[in-house]
């Protein structure tokens, strides 16, 4: 067996196991409105929405990890090869109910991508048909938030971005994450 | 203007009616909307996995974490928190947060009591309530709106129905209804600090209420109350006050029999 | 039969301020709010000192001998459901996939993803027993029982779960800040009751 196979059976004994669950719909429902709020109070500043998205979303993540760790039990990963798989098989299989695939790496295992099948957070969503959305905005933006806040409290700073969305008109949702590096003193970081 | 949020909403939804040239159409993750007009000026996707090419059932008994849930509302309170000058403000802000997913619902609510009660394939139960004025289940009554909401509405976002639905006792205020729910799922791991102990998260759910009570053409003004008793210390009142023009219908619907 | 007393909980943040304190069972002496800080500052020192003795992996004997580091992580990964037993089948990292070789620093060694230096897990005395977990996340959880008590790590597994839920989800709560939830209270002093 594989370890991201083994990883992957984890994601799947905790979701059964030892994840609370609630209604999807209103979790979709309520992350569109946190983002058409946003593009109401950015009045349709697409790129300042995004800022927006990703930074509530790394404060939702150096909430997270806490939530992630209590519950998977899980300890350190050996490199960011395990990371990888930890984030797509556990952390949005814990989550999400999703895992997305890790692919892409770089040789020199420092950047690799997140092709998302399924994507709750977009399900029933249209961007505004007003020619700049499908070019300006991510609608899944919180999620690169999310993954830079946790993986920050667990002494990685990283990069995430998407690089394409089905809701833009691309054929795949894909998340690029690149290793910043591991950081060494444990001083907390602040909320944004 | 006898509806302004529900109009300004329509918008929201992408109702044409509503829009004017200056507003900027929102999204539009209405559950239903107009299948057969998907907009030409947006890309699509080659392999088509628009929402137009899923079926609008198959979240229906989807389930996600309780916790991611959790996460996206803490971050709408603290990020609402950062733009109000109050408690008051706060609460306004989250109802209106909460406004547009009462309308959603409301229309799931009613595609799906309607494809499940009818023999006939969801499709035509569609076009049927869309040809016949008025759709079998859409209330017209208070009662039977206020039995939708502590019914269907609860148990289609918290899996089980409110804990009581009460009529004003005081004969000043007929048109107050309570509906409470003794342990509500979004306050579930939030502790409102003492300084502000008045407020009431719960008010993003007094705000679906309100978007469904407008949908259903129930203009009213829904607000959320902390109750706690010993044993249920976040019991939560959501009390639904109706307008004056509602109160009025309902005497002429009385006379005529409708139920 | 167990001994189960839990007399208190202290929760440290990451900078080794003090944000919990909690008593659930007399029969220590109380302290003072301050010398509780003093307390927690000076076990977060001696965490530290205690971390920093532990000898560190060089980096060059994790290259050339990868089943040492991936053994203790597979062993790591391991979650306390019943059908998820760890087989030790080791995951081989090769040269090539083994990122250690790759890091951004090659001077690296700590924290090295693979070695968990824990630092200092327990003081006794005769009346009464000090457990400390720290997270992943540099938060420590110090846990005041008699000495006897079993199954310690099954309580603090739920203060984390706890904290998790009634400190975490809280819009209200700021990181590092004191912890006052009144549901996190009231969740840990009935999740501790009921256990007893």
């Amino acid at each position: 067996m594989s370890s991201t196979t083994k990883t992957a059976r984890i994601g799947e004994e905790l979701w059964k196991t030892r994840v609370d669950k609630v209604n999807a719909e209103l979790v979709t429902l309520t992350y569109g409105t946190i983002v058409a709020q946003l593009c109401q109070d950015y009045d349709g500043d697409y790129t300042e929405v995004n800022k927006q998205l990703d930074k509530m979303g790394y404060n939702i993540g150096l909430r997270l990890i806490e939530d992630f760790l209590a519950r998977s039990n899980v300890g350190r990963c050996a490199n960011f090869r395990e990371t990888a798989d930890m984030v797509a098989k556990v952390g949005f299989k814990m989550f999400l109910n999703i895992s997305p695939t890790v692919t892409n790496w770089t040789s020199d295992n420092n950047q690799f991508s997140l092709i998302f099948e399924e994507n709750p957070l977009a399900d029933f969503v249209e961007l505004p048909d007003d020619g700049r959305s499908q070019d300006e905005l991510w609608f899944s933006n919180i999620l690169c938030g999310v993954l830079r806040g946790a993986l920050e409290m667990v002494q990685m700073q990283i990069d995430a971005h998407f690089v394409s969305d089905i809701l833009r008109g691309d054929d795949t949702t894909e998340m690029r994450v690149s290793l910043v590096r591991y950081i060494e003193d444990e001083m907390p970081p602040d909320e944004e | 203007m006898a509806h302004p949020r529900h109009g300004s909403m329509l918008s929201f939804g992408g109702g044409p009616n509503n829009t004017t040239p200056s507003e900027k159409p929102l999204f539009q993750n209405a559950p239903i909307s107009t299948a057969s007009q998907s907009s030409p000026g947006l890309r699509v996707p080659s392999n088509r996995k628009t929402i137009y090419d899923r079926h609008l059932n198959r979240s229906r008994n989807a389930e996600l974490s309780r916790a991611s849930f959790a996460f996206l509302f803490s971050e709408m309170v603290t990020y609402a928190q950062r733009r109000v000058t109050g408690i008051q403000d706060l609460e306004r802000r989250l109802n209106e947060q909460g406004y547009p997913l009462g309308l959603r619902l409301l229309d799931l609510l009613f595609y799906r009591t309607i494809a499940g009660s009818s023999s006939s394939s969801s499709a035509s139960a569609l076009s049927t309530s869309s040809t016949t004025s008025s759709p079998p289940n859409r209330p017209l009554r208070i009662l039977p709106l206020l039995h939708l909401i502590h019914g269907p509405l609860w148990r289609l976002l918290f899996n089980r129905p409110a804990d009581a639905l009460e009529h004003s006792v005081s004969p000043d205020t007929p048109n107050e209804y309570m509906i409470t729910d003794n342990d509500p799922m979004v306050n579930t791991y939030i502790s409102v600090p003492r300084e502000m102990s008045m407020l009431n998260c719960a008010a993003f759910v007094a705000g679906i209420i309100e978007g469904v009570c407008d949908g259903c053409g129930f203009e009213a003004k829904v607000s959320a109350h902390n109750q706690p008793s010993e044993m249920w210390p976040g019991r939560t009142v959501f009390l639904l006050r109706f307008g004056e023009s509602v109160m009025e219908r309902e005497v002429v619907l009385e006379k005529a029999g409708v139920k | 039969m167990y001994v189960s007393t839990v007399y208190s909980l202290i929760i440290i943040n990451k900078a080794g301020g003090l944000v919990y304190q909690r008593e659930f069972h007399s029969g220590l002496h109380k302290l003072s709010t301050n010398d509780y800080l003093v307390l927690a500052g000076t076990f977060h020192g001696v965490h530290a000192i205690t971390r920093s003795i532990t000898p560190r992996l060089p980096l060059a004997s994790t290259a050339t001998n990868p089943t040492t580091a991936s053994h203790s992580a597979t062993a790591s990964l391991s979650v306390t459901s019943p059908s998820s037993t760890t087989t030790p089948t080791t995951p081989t990292p090769t040269a090539s996939n083994n990122p250690t070789a790759n890091t951004p620093s090659s001077t690296y060694s700590f924290p090295n993803p693979s070695v968990p230096a824990s630092g200092l897990e327990f003081l006794e005395t005769d009346k009464f027993r000090l457990t400390c977990f720290q997270t992943q996340t540099g938060t420590k959880f110090l846990l005041f029982t008699d000495p006897f008590m079993a199954n310690i790590d099954v309580v603090m597994k739920k203060i984390y779960e706890l904290y998790a839920d009634f400190v975490m989800k809280n819009p209200f709560y700021q990181l590092e800040m004191p912890v006052r939830c009144e549901s996190f209270d009231r969740h840990l002093g009935s999740w501790l009751r009921g256990r007893i």
